[in-house]
């Protein structure tokens, strides 16, 4: 199966991957030292709703993506993300900081997907019919929209839902190993073996539909 | 070109490290070459995968959901938790109370700590109470019955006194008998004066410890 798209369109693609990477803003960025975390920590435990507000401006695009890559779903992704507020809001006063307030809350999250997740797999025919029409509503694709890009992303629905996580994370969010173990709860080992894991499937998934680097340009 | 090499399969089987010791051999293997292209694509790819979407609506209703949930936790809020150690002073306080019980019972007050003259309200009053002057006649009949056994035993003494201490005692039990003797004439028609009582008992004391101690002396 051929894809015709020339080679220039692919490096368009990671082109927009690392401009994308340098407009996020600077508490998103893999590896920044987040020295806000205490202090933000200290002032979700009081209840301070303008603490989550504060949280939400410097989470809340990547929880929305991290969540939407999970679930499928932009609507989805937006409640996700919204109970897992809630949750962290709940959960606030007990949490004892073992981890990073920043890691946490997608720990929260990632969970907050996987019942969504589940929920869905008990009530599949309802979620389907609305799925259908919540899809892709006011997503904005990148200009340099490519046949790897949208087989990659229909090839990551189908993984298993951990590796699914830990490439999300890792690939493409950039989270580090070690952050993807604390998200995840598994050793940062763990994270490597899922990432190596999802990267194996992901090749078999889009060999089978046809994605070969030589062939398909 | 082998269509059917499988090298790259293989060597993903094996893992990581593998892999990349299949460059050489995907240097003259396009098919090898390919998929490990891919292989390096997909990590190459995948940020474009990061969504962004505007979500005017998402910020607003968390904090909507979140001042609700504020607002409820207000309204349930339990009353304040009891202090560790509230219970403490109620103990003590027991402790203190038992413990005074106790001692009450171990120094339970004696036949002269019943005394109606040892009382502090004895005497308050200007007119005894129907039980009061009950208690006071049975107190004023137990001196008389003690001043009556040491009058038995004094008296042969007192009769023939044989030193002047003796001499002196003698006297003094007879001014004692004298006042008892007016002040149960003075009784006889105010029996509730309380104050006459009081006199009476005072002198009835008196007298009994003057007999006490002619009976010492008279021993030592």
């Amino acid at each position: 199966m051929q894809f015709g798209r020339p080679l220039e369109d692919r490096s368009r693609v990671l082109v927009f991957a690392r401009k994308k990477e340098e407009t996020l803003p600077e508490s998103d960025r893999p590896g920044e030292p987040r020295d806000e975390d205490a202090r933000l920590l200290e002032e979700c435990r009081t209840g301070e709703i303008s603490a989550f507000e504060r949280l939400y401006e410097l989470h809340g695009a990547r929880m929305k993506s991290v969540a939407a890559n999970l679930l499928g779903n932009l609507a989805d992704a937006e409640d996700a993300v919204q109970e897992s507020f809630l949750k962290v809001y709940r959960g606030a006063a007990a949490f004892r900081g073992a981890a990073r307030l920043s890691t946490w809350i997608y720990r929260v999250l990632v969970n907050s997907c996987y019942d969504m997740l589940r929920r869905r797999r008990r009530r599949p025919v309802e979620v389907a019919a609305a799925g259908e029409s919540r899809e892709t509503a006011g997503f904005a694709v990148p200009a340099s929209d490519h046949p790897l890009r949208l087989s990659l992303e229909a090839c990551v629905r189908d993984l298993d839902p951990r590796r699914r996580a830990a490439f999300v994370l890792f690939e493409v969010e950039g989270f580090t190993h070690r952050e993807v173990g604390d998200i995840l709860g598994v050793p940062e080992g763990t994270s490597r073996t899922l990432l190596f894991e999802a990267r194996r499937e992901l090749q078999r998934l889009l060999s089978r539909r046809g994605i070969v680097a030589g062939a398909r340009r | 070109m082998s269509a059917a090499c499988r090298k790259f399969e293989k060597a993903l089987a094996r893992g990581e490290a593998a892999l990349a010791g299949l460059e050489p051999h995907a240097a003259a293997c396009p098919d090898c070459r390919a998929k490990l292209l891919l292989w390096k694509e997909i990590s190459a790819a995948a940020p474009a995968l990061r969504k962004s979407w505007e979500s005017p609506h998402l910020l607003p209703g968390i904090s909507r959901v979140l001042s609700a949930e504020r607002a409820k936790a207000a309204r349930q809020q339990p009353p304040p938790p009891r202090r560790r150690f509230a219970w403490v002073p109620a103990a003590a306080a027991a402790a203190l109370f038992v413990l005074s019980m106790i001692g009450l019972s171990i120094f339970k007050p004696g036949e002269s700590a019943r005394d109606p003259l040892a009382r502090p309200s004895f005497g308050k009053e200007p007119l005894l109470g129907d039980e009061t002057l009950k208690e006071v006649e049975i107190a004023e009949a137990n001196y008389l019955g003690s001043i009556e056994k040491l009058s038995q035993a004094a008296s042969p003494l007192m009769a023939n006194p044989d030193s002047a201490i003796l001499v002196n005692y003698r006297e003094k039990l007879q001014l004692l008998d004298s006042a008892i003797g007016d002040l149960r004439a003075q009784l006889a028609g105010n029996r509730f004066n309380t104050h006459l009582r009081k006199e009476l008992l005072a002198m009835y004391q008196e007298k009994k410890r003057t007999l006490e101690e002619v009976v010492k002396e008279v021993k030592s």
